[in-house]
């Protein structure tokens, strides 16, 4: 595993996500709640390019909800741009099918540079 | 009736099947109903009737010209005589649904139809349910016309013991079962520990599958009528989220066979990842929610030159979600051997033939032996 440098905090300010190259791997860099988190540019749906995708909330219904459809999770779920397959950026794991977890890579702020293991 | 050497060589197996049906004519229906549909009936009983076919009880529009020949028109009109005829397929346990009131979801008159489905119930229980045959227990038929009703129906027969089912007919129902209309019946069928059991029949009806009447003959009608209905109806429960939302009720499809199933369930489950917002109450995948809650009788079983293929189609679905059924006495009922020599191990065979179907109907109590 090694440390690479991909740019400063400003870079990537709360509510952004882009994707950056790191040794020929993509990797979408979200900022959510002043949070930092790294996932694989890659839907392990159709491998399509889901950091590319837009960021929102989505939708949950279930007794909690009194089966009333309602918004949850806003600004945390990220939709692949090929086929709408929802993941929860801070968990990686896929709504439609929770088994299915993204792997995680780990993102740290020192000295206000963006650092990512991998 | 002929059923041939029937039961031979089927040794001591338990089956269970999951679809028989029992001839139930205006007239034998009439004493049960209320005034003044009761005039309504007696009136059906002393007019010309044709198989599957009384306009006002089980209107059809039959459009192909009659063909002298054929295979025999089977019905049973006593419990007496279902007996000796499961008997002599070596059936020991049936699950008894109507003939002509497979078409009830057409009639558009609301009080009738809720009136024909208690009739019904009442004849059901009565003259079947309650006749000292063994092995013979039925299905509540729950009017869609009239869902308050039908829930009602429901709660008053739940503590019958031959009771194992609530039959919902799928043949010209509009709008189809997954509808929130429906709902008191779902939580009456889950409140009363029983299972709903979907059931079609090949009509011709401004409703889905509509249009049947553009096949030129029965050949053509026969292979969508049934099939169609019972996916469009799997996606209809699906697409309300009724097993999310109804998590101990469970469902069996019947009379579509069972090669739909799994292009049905690995459909459901892709447009889930696509459209899993739209349906936030299927927290899971449709598959894995069918796998818990859903059974599939095998009549009319797909019939491959390579009995493997059948086997492989089970797989594909689990075969412990696989129930026989026979149909009979219907034209295209299937022989219990037709299901019972499909290349599956033994322990899958007695799940098919007999176990799947307790776990269903769990209130039926399995027999020491075979009563057949």
């Amino acid at each position: 595993m090694a440390e690479h440098i991909i740019g400063t905090l400003d870079e990537f300010p709360e509510g952004s996500h882009r994707v950056v190259r790191v040794r020929n791997i993509e990797i979408g860099i979200f900022n959510i709640h002043g949070t930092l988190y790294a996932l694989p540019n890659v839907c392990t749906h159709q491998f399509g390019p889901l950091c590319e995708g837009t960021v929102n909330g989505t939708t949950a219904c279930n007794a909690e909800t009194g089966w009333r459809i309602a918004w949850v999770r806003n600004g945390e779920i990220v939709t692949c741009p090929w086929h709408g397959v929802e993941f929860d950026i801070l968990s990686g794991r896929c709504l439609a099918q929770p088994r299915i977890r993204l792997r995680q890579y780990p993102v740290t702020v020192a000295d206000g540079q963006v650092r990512l293991n991998l | 009736m002929t059923t041939g050497q029937a039961g031979k060589g089927l040794g001591d197996m338990l089956i269970v099947d999951a679809d028989v049906h029992v001839n139930d004519l205006p007239q034998a229906l009439a004493p049960y109903a209320a005034m003044p549909w009761r005039l309504s009936l007696e009136t059906l009983g002393r007019s010309p009737q044709r198989y599957l076919d009384i306009p006002g009880f089980a209107p059809n529009l039959k459009l192909d010209p009659p063909i002298p020949g054929g295979h025999e028109l089977r019905s049973v009109h006593s419990a007496h005589q279902m007996r000796a005829e499961l008997s002599a397929l070596s059936i020991d346990i049936g699950i008894l649904f109507p003939d002509n009131l497979l078409q009830i979801a057409l009639l558009p008159n609301i009080q009738y139809a809720a009136e024909l489905a208690r009739a019904y119930n009442r004849w059901l229980a009565e003259q079947w349910l309650q006749s000292g045959e063994a092995g013979l227990y039925g299905a509540i038929l729950a009017s869609p016309q009239d869902p308050e009703d039908a829930a009602r129906e429901i709660t008053r027969y739940a503590q019958e013991p031959r009771v194992a089912g609530v039959y919902l007919p799928c043949a010209g129902v509009h709008p189809l079962w997954g509808h929130h209309k429906y709902d008191p019946i779902f939580a009456a069928a889950q409140e009363a520990n029983l299972p709903v059991l979907l059931h079609s029949v090949t009509v011709i009806s401004p409703q889905f599958p509509y249009q049947l009447d553009q096949f030129e003959n029965h050949f053509g009608r026969q292979m969508l009528s049934h099939s169609f209905s019972m996916m469009a109806n799997f996606v209809s429960l699906m697409h309300t989220g009724v097993p999310a939302r109804f998590p101990k009720l469970k469902f069996c499809f019947t009379e579509a066979g069972i090669g739909w199933v799994p292009y049905m369930l690995w459909r459901a489950d892709r447009y889930h990842a696509e459209y899993r917002r739209l349906v936030p109450f299927l927290e899971r995948r449709p598959s894995e929610y069918a796998r818990e809650c859903m059974w599939f009788a095998t009549q009319p079983i797909e019939e491959s030159d390579k009995p493997q293929d059948v086997a492989a189609i089970i797989n594909l679905i689990g075969d412990e979600r696989i129930v026989f059924a026979s149909d009979w006495p219907h034209h295209d009922f299937d022989h219990p051997k037709a299901i019972a020599n499909l290349p599956v191990s033994p322990e899958a065979r007695c799940r098919i033939m007999a176990d799947n179907a307790l776990r269903l109907f769990d209130r039926i109590p399995r027999p020491p032996g075979k009563l057949a």
